[in-house]
């Protein structure tokens, strides 16, 4: 009987446990982008300083890091001088893309003068690009190949060395 | 001035239009055509407002789109309710907001793969535990001692000490009230 009872609650525990243990160092608040090895959402979003419309279409051909921000962000403010200092290395060889998560453009714009800029940021004011992206919060990064498809999703702040090696899928090299 | 605030109005009534048409193209290129005809009035706001109720609200804890007051989980209901309106159905909706968020946006796991398991697991959780009650039960019956009757069992015996003999018997005797301590033979009818 006694062996029964236990076996019965071994059964049971067992799989539970080998449950909690797998995911045990898993953040729950992870998911996976399901967009990735696919075509990016296309976009084409005014930026925050004025000028034409910037679309993703427009800029086939090249690498883009796409990163999602706002100026009450802590982590943005962060992850925007490694951004910065990318993009200037980057130079014409991959386009750098801010887009402006729940924030007003004159509180970007005053950022953007106080802190540089180094390549525009776009407005987003129906959230519908961060919808199609899927974005969760800010900053959320994603990293485009040459032919539009998204390689590589980073959630929260960049530092230079993730940065270059997540570049450096979307430039289609191997990591 | 007034001539200025019209091409203005007129600016952002061209961009924001342009706008709607390039977001449409968006969700057509995931979900294609929409498969309803385009809806209004009081049928629109039901059906929004259903399918914005299966969505979770992606900055919140375990609350659907159609509950959260968060700046997302609006902008979110804008897009149900702009997709519902140009006829796309409840599948269409969830499909296309699934596509960029994953399967955690829907809040009702779909049927299909290891989601069996979600609807499945309480059924065999019943079934098991119903199975485990009954046969613990049985066992217990089993278990039981056979109904006392009014003599114990035993009582006839005598000790081996004969010395004690005669005393087993007076208690017997004052116990039961059998004469000399022995059991009188009981007539079965």
């Amino acid at each position: 009987m006694n062996r029964t009872v236990l076996g019965a609650g071994l059964a049971l525990a067992l799989p539970l446990l080998v449950v909690l243990f797998a995911n045990l160092g898993r953040d729950p608040h992870a998911v996976e982008s399901p967009l990735i090895g696919h075509a990016a959402p296309a976009f084409s979003l005014s930026p925050v300083d004025g000028g034409p419309a910037v679309s993703l279409a427009s800029l086939r051909g090249r690498p883009v890091v796409l990163n999602f921000w706002a100026t009450w962000c802590i982590p943005c403010i962060e992850e925007h001088a490694a951004l910065a200092s990318a993009a200037g290395r980057a130079g014409n060889d991959a386009q750098f893309l801010g887009i402006v998560y729940e924030d007003e453009a004159a509180q970007v714009q005053r950022f953007l003068q106080e802190r540089g800029k180094a390549y525009p940021s776009l407005l987003d004011g129906d959230g519908k690009t961060a919808i199609s992206y899927g974005v969760y919060g800010v900053p959320e990064s994603y990293f485009i190949d040459a032919e539009g498809t998204i390689v590589a999703k980073f959630v929260g702040p960049l530092d230079p060395s993730t940065l270059e090696a997540h570049l450096a899928l979307a430039r289609g090299q191997k990591p | 001035m007034t001539r200025l605030i019209a091409a203005l109005l007129l600016a952002v009534a061209t961009t924001t239009s342009a706008r709607a048409a390039e977001t449409t193209e968006g969700v057509r290129a995931v979900v294609g055509a929409p498969r309803g005809a385009p809806i209004t009035g009081p049928d629109l706001d039901a059906r929004a407002k259903e399918a914005a109720a299966l969505l979770r609200c992606p900055v919140c804890q375990g609350l659907s789109v159609a509950d959260s007051p968060a700046t997302m989980a609006v902008k979110m209901k804008a897009e149900v309710r702009e997709m519902v309106a140009a006829g796309y159905d409840q599948d269409q909706v969830l499909a296309y907001f699934e596509r960029s968020y994953g399967e955690f946006v829907r809040l009702k796991p779909p049927l299909r793969g290891v989601n069996w398991l979600v609807w499945l697991a309480p059924l065999m959780g019943l079934l098991i535990g119903g199975a485990f009650v009954a046969w613990t039960l049985r066992g217990a019956k089993a278990a039981t001692p056979p109904a006392m009757t009014q003599v114990p069992v035993g009582v006839d015996a005598l000790p081996e000490d004969t010395a004690l003999v005669p005393y087993v018997l007076k208690v017997r005797e004052l116990a039961y009230g059998w004469p000399g301590g022995v059991r009188p033979k009981v007539e079965r009818t």
